[in-house]
């Protein structure tokens, strides 16, 4: 019994453009081309310092989350959906957490014999600090993505879509 | 190998995102990699399980530092218990869910989170990790709740997801009381450390943590998020959550009130003693009290749910080797019989439309695979001696009879007679009533095919095996809880 009442609502369609919330300001546009590298950079930088000051990939993620979503004010989240594409933003995400846990299991492969996530195993000096940066980082990659995701998913809501 | 205890939670995750990326390949392809993943961890599982039982507890510090610090992941037989009921569970469901279940990737992705959540959870010898794992299996779950199409799972997701994390919340209140004064989280460690800490800062920790896994395991005035939830799920989510989430969360109550408190804590605090026995009693009355008086089936089972979960916080309660047996025992047999009850629901409703007690009627001429099954499965849930439901109430009951709880042993027996109410009366209809003539329409569509359209042979067949199941378990019980002795006479130590 599958009930597949395809929702096409054509009176949603046409109240969105109401809705639209992109003004195309100059102002704007300018300060987020100056801003955004300085934020990103400053994300790079929290996600860095999370093995050995406070820091770390959530934070980092999400101010590196900002540039995309000032960059989706500035310049029209739609363009910039485009831009990203819906299954690029997916694969950040699978490559993200895939990263994360390969770095665990690769500490257990023959060559380094150690445990799940026993970064010392890998023998190079300071390897646990480098570890963890790495994994901050793909954490703060992580965070990034599925934070720009939820802004698209939020901003197709809008218009009484689905993004599936 | 010990890092095979760590693969088991990190296959589920490779799995699923295997399933997202198949997604961008080609839509719907999740069900192969679901299945390929828990095959696998069907494996891991098994191959724990041989070492936990056979050459005894597994313990593993991830990444390598010292217990107390580091993150200590430990598989005794409960754990490995677990792990292998996960395992078998979420397996079998995928042959059910491959015909009627969310066919697409995110599902399947979501479903393989839930899987290494509750594997988390199970395998996890620390509390803060056992946090982070309880909640990502209650996102999980959440998420698995509203993939129904209907607005009615999105309602049910929205009230289990704040029920939930209100839930998760008090647990971690708990954990954090329990850190302040002894400044650890490993759970072997924190028992040494708590004896010697501020009585009440450790009965606050105490109360935090049993609320809030009651609101997990669904204890009953605790409950409410749980009926809705298994009601409008999709069947196959249903059969999957009620089995396993509110199991590991009962697991994860067992574990933390006896490796961390300890039987010393129960012994010497009334109250807290008196929370267990009164969530117990009150949940096992009213919970069968409410199934009597419901009128669609998956709700029925769902409260059902509520009464079988305080008999296994009572037997946590009771807290002696035969008790915690029965909850072991009556935890992975309410798993099999309840996620097959709801599977069974689901084969029901999609060969005759028959989703309310009335439509029952004469259900065995209409699907007689569907009335079979539920009939079995009712029967061992009731406790019909070599079903499983039986061993597991059993234990419970001599175990309260051993400690002298006269006043649970009634409970215990009484809620027989209950469960004995509802699953009677759909028998009785099931079996001995001419099916209704208003019922046609449903009936309509199948009536010329000769057999119903929805239903797969991989339906039927897991909800036969799930009747097979909760019979040859029953069977196996007693061989099983010699090896699992050690383990418990450990926890009670």
């Amino acid at each position: 019994m599958s009930e597949s009442a395809s929702e096409a609502d054509p009176e949603a369609a046409e109240t969105a453009d109401d809705l639209r919330s992109y003004v195309e300001s100059p102002i704007i546009m300018a300060t987020v081309r100056v801003v955004s590298p300085f934020v990103f950079t400053y994300g790079l930088y929290l996600m860095f310092h999370g093995a050995n000051s406070s820091g770390g990939g959530f934070q980092g993620g999400v101010v590196v989350a900002t540039v995309m979503l000032m960059l989706g004010i500035a310049f029209g989240i739609d363009p910039l959906r485009e831009w990203v594409g819906e299954s690029t933003l997916v694969l950040v995400v699978v490559a993200g957490v895939f990263a994360f846990l390969a770095i665990g299991v690769v500490t257990t492969l023959p060559p380094f014999g150690g445990g799940f996530l026993d970064y010392s195993a890998l023998g190079f000096p300071g390897a646990s600090k480098y570890g963890i940066e790495a994994v901050e980082l793909f954490i703060g990659v992580v965070v990034a993505s599925t934070i720009t995701g939820l802004f698209f998913a939020i901003d197709a809501g809008k218009e009484g879509g689905d993004n599936e | 190998m010990s890092d095979l205890v760590a693969l088991a939670v990190a296959v589920p995750i490779f799995g699923s995102l295997a399933a997202l990326v198949a997604g961008l390949v080609r839509s719907e392809s999740g069900w192969p990699v679901a299945v390929v993943a828990c095959v696998a961890q069907v494996a891991i599982a098994a191959r724990l399980a041989a070492t936990a039982f056979g050459d005894g507890t597994i313990t593993y510090v991830v990444g390598g530092f010292e217990a107390p610090y580091g993150i200590e992941l430990l598989v005794d037989g409960l754990a490995a218990t677990m792990l292998g009921l996960i395992a078998v569970v979420s397996l079998g469901v995928l042959a059910y869910a491959r015909r009627a279940g969310p066919r697409s990737n995110p599902f399947y992705a979501v479903y393989l989170l839930l899987v290494a959540g509750l594997t988390g959870m199970s395998v996890t010898a620390d509390l803060f990790n056992m946090y982070v794992f309880l909640e990502i299996t209650g996102l999980a779950a959440y998420a698995l709740v509203a993939s129904g199409d209907r607005g009615r799972s999105a309602v049910a997701a929205l009230k289990y997801l704040l029920v939930g994390t209100v839930g998760a919340s008090l647990f971690l209140l708990g954990v954090g009381y329990a850190y302040i004064d002894t400044g650890t989280l490993n759970m072997a460690d924190l028992a040494t450390k708590l004896g010697d800490a501020d009585p009440t800062l450790v009965h606050a920790a105490f109360a935090f943590i049993v609320v809030g896994l009651f609101i997990k395991v669904a204890v009953f005035p605790l409950h409410t998020w749980q009926p809705d939830a298994y009601a409008g799920a999709p069947d196959s989510v249903a059969a999957l959550v009620s089995a396993l989430v509110s199991t590991v969360a009962a697991y994860a109550l067992l574990r933390v009130v006896y490796t961390v408190f300890g039987v010393g804590f129960l012994a010497n605090n009334e109250l807290a003693h008196a929370i267990l026995v009164g969530g117990a009693t009150v949940s096992i009355v009213a919970g069968s009290l409410l199934a009597v008086s419901q009128s669609e089936v998956k709700r029925m089972l769902a409260y059902s749910s509520v009464s079988q979960f305080g008999l296994v916080v009572a037997a946590i309660a009771i807290g002696n080797v035969t008790a915690l047996m029965g909850a072991v025992v009556h935890l992975v047999g309410h798993a099999i019989m309840k996620g097959g009850l709801f599977l069974t629901a689901g084969l029901v409703a999609t060969e005759t439309g028959a989703r309310r007690v009335e439509e029952f009627d004469g259900l065995v001429r209409r699907s007689p695979v569907g009335a079979g099954a539920f009939g079995v499965l009712a029967v061992a849930m009731v406790g019909v001696p070599p079903t499983v439901g039986f061993a597991g109430k059993w234990y419970i009951a001599v175990g309260a009879a051993e400690s002298g709880s006269w006043a649970l042993l009634a409970v215990i027996v009484g809620s027989t007679l209950l469960t004995l109410a509802y699953f009677a009366r759909l028998v009785e209809r099931m079996f001995f009533r001419e099916p209704s003539d208003d019922l046609e329409p449903a009936i309509e569509a199948v009536a010329d095919g000769g057999e119903a359209p929805g239903a797969s042979l991989g339906m039927r067949a897991t909800v036969v095996a799930a009747a097979v199941a909760a019979v040859a378990l029953g069977l196996a019980v007693f061989g099983y809880s010699q090896h699992l002795q050690p383990t418990i006479e450990v926890l009670l130590s």
